[in-house]
């Protein structure tokens, strides 16, 4: 009776301890990491300013020297590597971030779109003897190799920048077809045809007016994809239709070119309620 | 309804598991709701499928559409089938492709449909972005053999087709030619890749879950695997096995391993033995097939060095297999100064 009460009592209260505990901690993590951030910042702006004058530098140099060709392959690899070096430090709060292994570097490119993370694609790279790819998880359909002939022995900078903004868009468009499944499933009809890109996106979807619906369908292509909107779009309705849905087609289709299409998708909810 | 879809419809549902006949039919689709309540699934099998016969011939169920239940329950027991890869070639430095499904689907029709009119052709696209196709081929003279289809698991924008080729291995070329041409590529070939697991070959080619953490990062795991261990044992051995593990680990990585059923060398490379014994009096190459099976093979082989039958590091040949992308090698002799054999491509 009372003595279990009690028990009661006391393992509530240290429930509550150890929960408010728990909140301090991560209180007090929080403000160490947001510390931690202003630091890193700091040291970021500090590092681009030294890289960029070494770059002034670099370029005054090899200027003179390029007649003589006696750069040897050894000075050669050491610049690359301090070129990485510097990388590594410069890219981390861009998503690039890296680190040195035994035989190479290991570089991660994380993914974003519009303030939500994605997912991160790996890569593992040989320094010696020249740089080549070891290992990586970039998914098949992007186009690694053609990337990687073009730009991996000259400019590692260049061909990390360009494989982040064809990852980044290829997640960013994903992210979109995926949102529109998701949320706005009921004003699909059937299933929005895509492929592996996600650079060809076809579906039909309902649009209200009047008091009836009227079904559009709409074909989104992405022809550069290092973009996540796309370059063509078109949008009609697959009926005889009244000519104001003619209009509104041509809005939609404005509409898709130059917003997210599921940002999209929320403005015609949006306004549908404006106008009823 | 004709006789042959019934009687191809009795015996697709008699390959299904009576637990899953219900979800299955939900699946296809093709059969209502109402009409799904009238059957009893817990009778026996026979009499379920005669009840969908029954039920499909009051739909008027027709080949294409009973071909579709063919292809759920082969998308859900694909390792029921062995299933090989292809590879594809593409001109370099062309545009990224614009993949557009009812193209491929139109193209793929077109050519098979021109060199072969018995043919029933079923197209699935499921989530992860494959497209299964289905073909039952027929003669010029004879109607489709709908028991022996091939299925084709292609993922778009990707070089890699998943074949699993009925008996009727003359169909392939032409069934090759239509990918080709559907896909937009122009040459194909097949690897030295074969396995029951379908998910397993997409894995090695697609290289997902190919990155391991480097080994540097892993070691802070590795010790605590020794700490859980009872303290009154003393490892009398311990830094071998802690190098073989880290070996192992190096090699394999963390993560679970593709499942393949085998691996197969063929040896074409000299008898080395020595010469006053003269086991051979001619001077050719001795062949011999080396095969290695197992329900999973990968997992097997990094199991043997921290069991103690094997050394570690395992023989290059074995570890290859994943990084290489094929089970099935040629060992000819290496014509240099080294006396080891090479594998050829």
């Amino acid at each position: 009776g009372v003595f279990s009460h009690l028990e009661m009592l006391e393992a509530q209260a240290h429930e509550a301890d150890r929960k408010q505990e728990e909140k301090k901690q991560q209180e007090e993590k929080l403000t160490s990491l947001k510390e931690r951030v202003e630091e890193l910042r700091i040291q970021r702006d500090r590092l681009q300013a030294k890289v960029d004058l070494q770059k002034k530098r670099q370029s005054g140099k090899e200027g003179v020297v390029s007649g003589a060709a006696e750069l040897s392959a050894g000075a050669v690899l050491e610049w690359k590597i301090r070129s990485v070096k510097g990388m590594l430090q410069l890219f981390y709060l861009t998503g690039i971030s890296g680190k040195l292994t035994k035989q190479g570097v290991c570089f991660s490119i994380s993914t974003a779109y519009e303030s939500t993370y994605l997912d991160s694609y790996h890569l593992d790279l040989l320094t010696k003897p020249a740089v080549r790819i070891h290992r990586h998880s970039v998914p098949v359909f992007i186009p690694l190799e053609q990337i990687a002939k073009r730009y991996l022995q000259t400019d590692i900078r260049r061909f990390l920048s360009i494989l982040s903004d064809h990852l980044n868009a290829y997640a960013g468009r994903k992210y979109q077809a995926d949102q529109l499944q998701e949320r706005f499933s009921d004003q699909l009809e059937g299933s929005l045809q895509r492929n592996s890109l996600c650079n060809l996106l076809a579906f039909n979807y309902k649009v209200p007016s009047g008091g009836k619906t009227f079904p559009f369908s709409a074909r989104l292509i992405y022809r550069d994809i290092c973009c996540s909107l796309p370059t063509e779009v078109m949008v009609s309705c697959t009926v005889k239709a009244p000519a104001h849905l003619e209009e509104t087609a041509a809005a939609h289709s404005e509409l898709f070119r130059h917003m997210a299409l599921h940002k999209a998708f929320c403005t015609f909810s949006s306004t549908e309620e404006k106008v009823d | 309804m004709d006789e042959t879809v019934a009687e191809y419809i009795r015996r697709t549902v008699l390959k299904i598991p009576r637990d899953e006949i219900k979800s299955m039919l939900q699946k296809w689709g093709f059969l209502s709701e109402a009409q799904l309540q009238t059957i009893n699934f817990h009778q026996i099998k026979d009499n379920i499928s005669q009840e969908v016969v029954h039920l499909c011939e009051e739909n008027s169920a027709d080949i294409k559409q009973a071909a579709v239940l063919d292809i759920i329950y082969n998308h859900i027991y694909a390792n029921k089938r062995m299933w090989s890869v292809y590879q594809m070639q593409k001109t370099a430095g062309e545009e990224p492709e614009i993949f557009d499904l009812q193209t491929f689907k139109k193209k793929f029709k077109r050519l098979l449909l021109s060199a072969l009119e018995n043919v029933t052709i079923n197209f699935r696209e499921y989530e992860d972005n494959a497209i299964w196709i289905r073909v039952a081929w027929g003669t010029p003279y004879t109607k489709p053999n709908q028991y022996k289809p091939s299925y084709v698991v292609y993922h778009s924008q990707t070089p890699y087709v998943f074949i699993s080729a009925s008996v009727l291995k003359s169909n392939l070329p032409l069934l090759c030619q239509a990918l080709l041409v559907a896909s937009n590529y122009h040459d194909i070939r097949e690897m030295e890749l074969r396995s029951h697991s379908l998910n397993s070959l997409k894995d090695i080619v697609f290289k997902k879950k190919q990155y391991c953490i480097s080994s540097q990062l892993s070691s802070c795991f590795f010790s605590s695997f020794f700490s859980a261990v009872d303290v009154r044992i003393i490892q009398e051995n311990r830094s071998e096995k802690e190098r073989i593990q880290r070996v192992t680990r190096e090699i394999f990585g963390d993560g679970p391993q593709p499942q393949l059923e085998f691996a197969q060398y063929k040896l074409e490379t000299m008898f080395k033995s020595d010469p006053k014994m003269e086991v051979l009096d001619k001077k050719e190459p001795f062949r011999c097939l080396v095969k290695f099976s197992s329900p999973h093979l990968l997992e097997s082989l990094r199991s043997l060095a921290p069991a103690g039958m094997a050394d570690a590091p395992l023989s290059p040949l074995l570890t290859c297999i994943t990084q290489k992308a094929r089970n099935n090698f040629k060992i000819k002799e290496k014509k240099s100064s080294f006396p080891e054999s090479c594998v050829s491509p």
